[in-house]
């Protein structure tokens, strides 16, 4: 039996009533008209199931209906579950398309009918057309809802949603947004305009209509329960850096604090180690304008920055050749040393010469953490190969980044030979050149 | 090694153009602007741009211009600048930009910049650096740059910059090729390249090629031929393009290529479309493969549209 057999319009409607009938739908998945055959007979709990008399086939199964009068057959509803046919796909966009931009199409002809020649609104056509208008608002919301679950790209349709949000404004109309977004992303979640739909939302109820801790909180953990199949995923995780600017210092550091553990569980997804790196900057940033005579923004900063060298240290030892976890590593670093040097000039003497031995310190602990890594087993596996490039690369780019303290170091060092050679076996020489160039006394 | 299979391309392209009606084309119509700048731009590089009706494409593209003067993706669509470029970029090659109210459509790209000098995409204000990207090189192709804030534009991309030399969608956010592109071709276009720290960008830049010869788009992913755009234009703005391994890369975009029924897929035996077919010949248009025309890397168009267009016939 193909898709079409089947009336496009009922198809739709008995979806959209689907839709209607369960607000809390929380996933959507697109069955193979075979799988379907199990779901049905298996668990669904409809009173119109095919469970009545009629003739078997060899295999114990009943025949599916010819009609799609038994729309059972292309919809699957149970426990806030909704399971669609593959087969259907096609007729079942085409229909909500079609009754989506028509639906729109007259809904912006009669907003705009409102308004007369001068601009402004014909309040005798307001009265008679207000309850036709919100007729067909409820239209364009339906027909768009079920065209984003096909479609969750469709800019046009969740622009509608917004342009009915802004004339509505109604909270639980909100709540709704953030649900179908939530659904849409837990099957796309790389879509741009759900991501995006869901920050206008935001921006729209923060302050006004829920507590911002909340939200943030709830978005931060939305991330990352999508993080979890969708590796690096560009989008969810830039959304999560968006929540950043709205959180609090507190908040900023129960976020490093309760994300450690996740990301040591990822090692190699490296938007998780960037948004680390985003919290850390918010982190410094607060401290900044804390501006307190004691210093404890300084020692707090410390602390933290110590902590997370030593945890990533750990982190790189445990997991060999792990690209993301060296790129963390560079911007630590960096940072730390910017640090340790304007430490130097702003504190008194007898401070400066300790934070200069920290400074140095650290440089030649970073040399000693680069041999290791150069000791490549007999059993090698490509692992530690990697492991010996990426610390080779990582050396030779805080090098660059820093001349005159860390490349002066790195050319007195014994290091200095094995780091060149080994860069230019992996035909990495065109970065010596370029560090060597910026670095004169190199 | 490999070679480019021109004709199997050309035919896959006029195939997929045709194809309006099958499912595949049908949920990406909300995109189809886009799809005819892939398309027709992989066609000019290809040298068969005449294969198409030129009046039939035209025509169609002025039918997805909404009132505000922005194109959308398909006809009744809503505008957004994602499309307003690709309908500027395919009149373009078709030589066509006369046709446009080039005031309205100015006005409207202009009118969605920001106070920051960041660009929304459209009234619902959505702001990225791409939108930056798009904005500047659509005002650019119009000779309409006055009609925004050229510097303030500038400033917010800067202030997209990382610590490791990359540029996010917005302020703080991930370094990603793609990002980067459009960061640095809107440094290249507006003349404010001196932003850029070329050696470090260069290095994360480089640092993309991986052992199969393929480019990246960010560490630790999978190679991707759309990267042999993204990262290659830049490096080649930025002058560092002598810091891959170029053979490596033309050969890993060949073996991307489905040579029976033509197109070119994001790596070697997966499924081609029109967006990796586009951006795997213009990569190797960049990487000066023999018999394809040069595209400018910043414009992202063949550089006789853009001498043309700069220069005069």
């Amino acid at each position: 039996m193909t898709g079409a057999a089947v009336d496009p319009s009922r198809l739709l409607s008995h979806l959209e009533d689907i839709l209607g009938s369960d607000p809390d739908i929380d996933e959507v998945g697109f069955i193979h008209p075979t799988q379907f055959a199990i779901f049905n007979e298996a668990i669904h709990s409809s009173p119109s199931s095919s469970s009545g008399g009629g003739p078997q086939l060899e295999d114990g199964t009943k025949p599916k209906p010819a009609q799609a009068s038994s729309s059972d057959t292309f919809f699957w509803h149970n426990e806030h579950k909704l399971g669609i046919s593959t087969l259907v796909l096609d007729p079942l966009y085409r229909a909500a398309k079609d009754a989506f931009m028509d639906a729109y199409k007259r809904y912006r002809l009669l907003s705009y009918s409102h308004v007369n020649k001068d601009g402004k609104v014909d309040n005798n056509v307001l009265i008679c057309s207000t309850s036709i208008l919100d007729i067909m608002e409820s239209e364009v919301m339906k027909h768009s809802k079920a065209l984003l679950l096909l479609s969750c790209d469709f800019g046009t349709a969740w622009n509608s949603r917004k342009s009915i949000m802004l004339k509505k404004l109604l909270f639980p109309m909100i709540m709704d947004e953030l649900r179908l977004s939530s659904l849409v992303l837990s099957y796309s979640p790389k879509s741009e305009r759900a991501w995006s739909h869901r920050r206008w939302v935001i921006k729209m109820i923060t302050g006004k209509y829920a507590n911002v801790q909340e939200i943030v909180e709830r978005d931060s953990e939305l991330v990352k329960t999508l993080a979890e199949n969708s590796k690096m995923n560009y989008r969810a995780w830039n959304h999560r850096c968006w929540l950043v600017s709205y959180m609090s210092h507190s908040q900023v550091l129960l976020e490093l604090q309760r994300s450690r553990d996740w990301s040591g569980l990822h090692v190699a997804d490296n938007s998780c180690f960037h948004y680390r790196a985003r919290l850390l900057l918010q982190m410094i940033e607060n401290l900044r304008h804390n501006n307190d005579a004691d210093g404890s923004s300084g020692v707090e900063f410390h602390q933290l920055w110590k902590e997370e060298l030593d945890w990533v240290r750990t982190l790189i030892m445990r997991y060999v050749g792990r690209e993301a976890l060296w790129l963390h590593r560079r911007f630590l670093s960096l940072v730390w040393m910017k640090h340790l040097a304007n430490d130097d000039q702003s504190i008194s003497c007898n401070y400066c010469s300790s934070t200069c031995s920290t400074f140095n310190m650290f440089i030649e602990d970073e040399l000693m953490l680069f041999h290791s890594c150069t000791i490549i087993p007999d059993n090698d596996f490509g692992d530690y190969h990697a492991q010996a490039v990426y610390s080779a690369t990582y050396i030779l780019w805080l090098a660059k980044q820093l001349p005159t303290t860390f490349g002066v170091k790195l050319r007195r060092s014994s290091q200095y030979e094995v780091l060149r050679r080994l860069l230019n076996d992996v035909g990495k020489s065109c970065l010596w050149d370029s560090t060597t160039a910026s670095c004169t006394s190199i | 090694m490999g070679e480019l299979k021109v004709e199997k391309h050309v035919k896959y392209i006029l195939t997929v153009e045709k194809k309006k009606d099958d499912f595949e084309s049908v949920v990406m119509e909300h995109l189809r602007l886009n799809g005819a700048y892939w398309g027709l731009t992989t066609l000019d590089i290809l040298g068969k741009l005449d294969a198409v009706d030129k009046e039939e494409v035209v025509s169609w593209i002025m039918q997805c211009q909404h009132e505000s003067g922005g194109f959308g993706g398909n006809i009744g669509h809503d505008p957004h600048v994602l499309y307003t470029l690709s309908a500027i970029q395919v009149l373009a090659l078709f030589d066509k930009i006369d046709v446009l109210d080039v005031e309205k459509v100015a006005n409207y790209i202009a009118s969605l910049q920001n106070e920051d000098g960041s660009f929304s995409g459209d009234i619902w204000g959505e702001t990225d650096t791409r939108f930056s990207y798009i904005a500047i090189c659509s005002l650019a192709l119009l000779h309409h740059l006055d009609k925004i804030n050229v510097e303030r534009a500038v400033k917010y991309i800067v202030s997209c910059k990382n610590l490791d030399g990359g540029f996010g969608c917005t302020p703080g956010a991930e370094s990603h090729a793609g990002q980067i592109f459009c960061c640095v071709g809107a440094l290249s276009i507006t003349g404010s390249l001196h932003h850029v720290d070329k050696d470090l960008l260069g290095w994360w830049l480089c640092e993309r090629q991986v052992k199969s010869g393929g480019l990246n788009g960010r560490p630790e992913k999978l190679p991707d031929v759309c990267y042999s755009w993204w990262v290659l234009s830049s490096l080649i703005m930025i002058d560092r393009v002598h810091w891959i391994d170029k053979e490596k890369l033309v050969n890993f975009i060949l073996d991307c290529q489905d040579k029976e029924n033509g197109g070119i897929s994001d790596r070697p035996d997966d499924a081609v479309d029109v967006f990796h077919t586009y951006f795997g010949v213009a990569g190797l248009s960049l990487l000066e493969y023999p018999g394809l025309k040069a595209i400018d890397p910043a414009y992202a168009l063949p550089v006789d549209v853009i001498n043309r267009i700069f220069i005069g016939k």
